[in-house]
């Protein structure tokens, strides 16, 4: 599977609707929609302007609409994307530059998950991403105990940008965010 | 291997370029390039084609137009007009449409 990964070469435009079960690589041009069960790479050279849905996606080059992966969205340090992204790893590194939204899903949930698992060895830990990410839904948040967090209401998981500032918060989600303006 | 549009793919639209592209998967649309396209055996295309050189192993419904080179392999099949100044059909290959070799 390997040996056929698909490779759209740099002079390459193709326009209109891409889906596929196998690895992509971008180096020149898509317009249109991109589904895919594997992997997007999007190389320095590449330019997707679509709606997309992947299992992962590696944008180097430059991306324009939203992303919805169902495991993994990274941003390379050559990266530029307009668009908002779906995914539950977001991955933006220094130098990337990305406008829009992203939604990691439900944070909460996986905070808690996280917390029952080792029976809430630092609760204190995993109080900042809540906070970070559901400001208004949880004005006082409890630290997390397993038992009573479960009886939480379900979070708002969208993280807007401003919260993406809590650094702290976001680099437990393993989020990094470096903006640069 | 620069280019190639492998066999889990489908595209739907149009496909432009200044190099060479294989198809193992499905293209439906059109397709433009300056060099050549090559329909592996496992290969659809639903096009209409505009290259230099084209090479069907694989499955081509749809007018195809080359600047130079038509190649229809053995185990290649095709439905549509061809018109290029070079047509090569070869043993076993299934073909149905018109053929114009005029420059």
């Amino acid at each position: 599977m390997a040996d056929t990964n698909t490779i759209v070469g740099q002079t390459i435009l193709i326009k209109g609707n891409l889906q596929g079960d196998e690895d992509l690589t971008v180096q020149g041009r898509i317009e249109g929609s991109v589904h895919l069960s594997k992997t997007l790479i999007v190389e320095p050279t590449g330019v997707v302007k679509a709606e997309v849905s992947v299992c992962n996606a590696v944008i180097s080059g430059i991306m324009v609409g939203n992303v919805n992966a169902t495991e993994s969205v990274e941003l390379t340090e050559s990266g530029r994307m307009i668009g908002d992204i779906r995914a539950p790893r977001v991955i933006i590194t220094e130098g990337a530059r990305f406008k829009g939204q992203v939604d990691m899903g439900d944070v909460a949930a996986s905070a808690r998950e996280s917390a029952a698992r080792p029976q809430a060895v630092k609760p204190a830990r995993f109080e900042p991403p809540r906070k970070a990410s559901a400001p208004t839904a949880r004005p006082t948040p409890v630290a997390a105990k397993p038992v009573p967090v479960r009886a939480e209401p379900k979070v708002e998981a969208r993280i807007e940008k401003k919260e993406l500032d809590d650094e702290e918060a976001a680099s437990k989600k393993k989020v990094v965010v470096r903006k640069r303006r | 291997m620069a280019n190639v549009i492998g066999k889990s793919i489908v595209i739907d639209g149009e496909i432009s370029g200044d190099e060479d592209l294989v198809v193992q998967g499905t293209v439906k649309g059109r397709i433009m390039l300056k060099e050549s396209l090559l329909v592996e055996s496992s290969g659809t295309v639903e096009a209409d084609i505009q290259t230099q050189n084209v090479e069907i192993s694989g499955a081509v419904t749809g007018d195809i137009q080359a600047t130079s080179k038509v190649e229809i392999k053995a185990d290649g099949r095709v439905v549509g007009n061809i018109k290029a100044p070079r047509i090569l059909i070869a043993d076993g290959a299934k073909f149905k449409g018109n053929v114009d070799m005029d420059r």
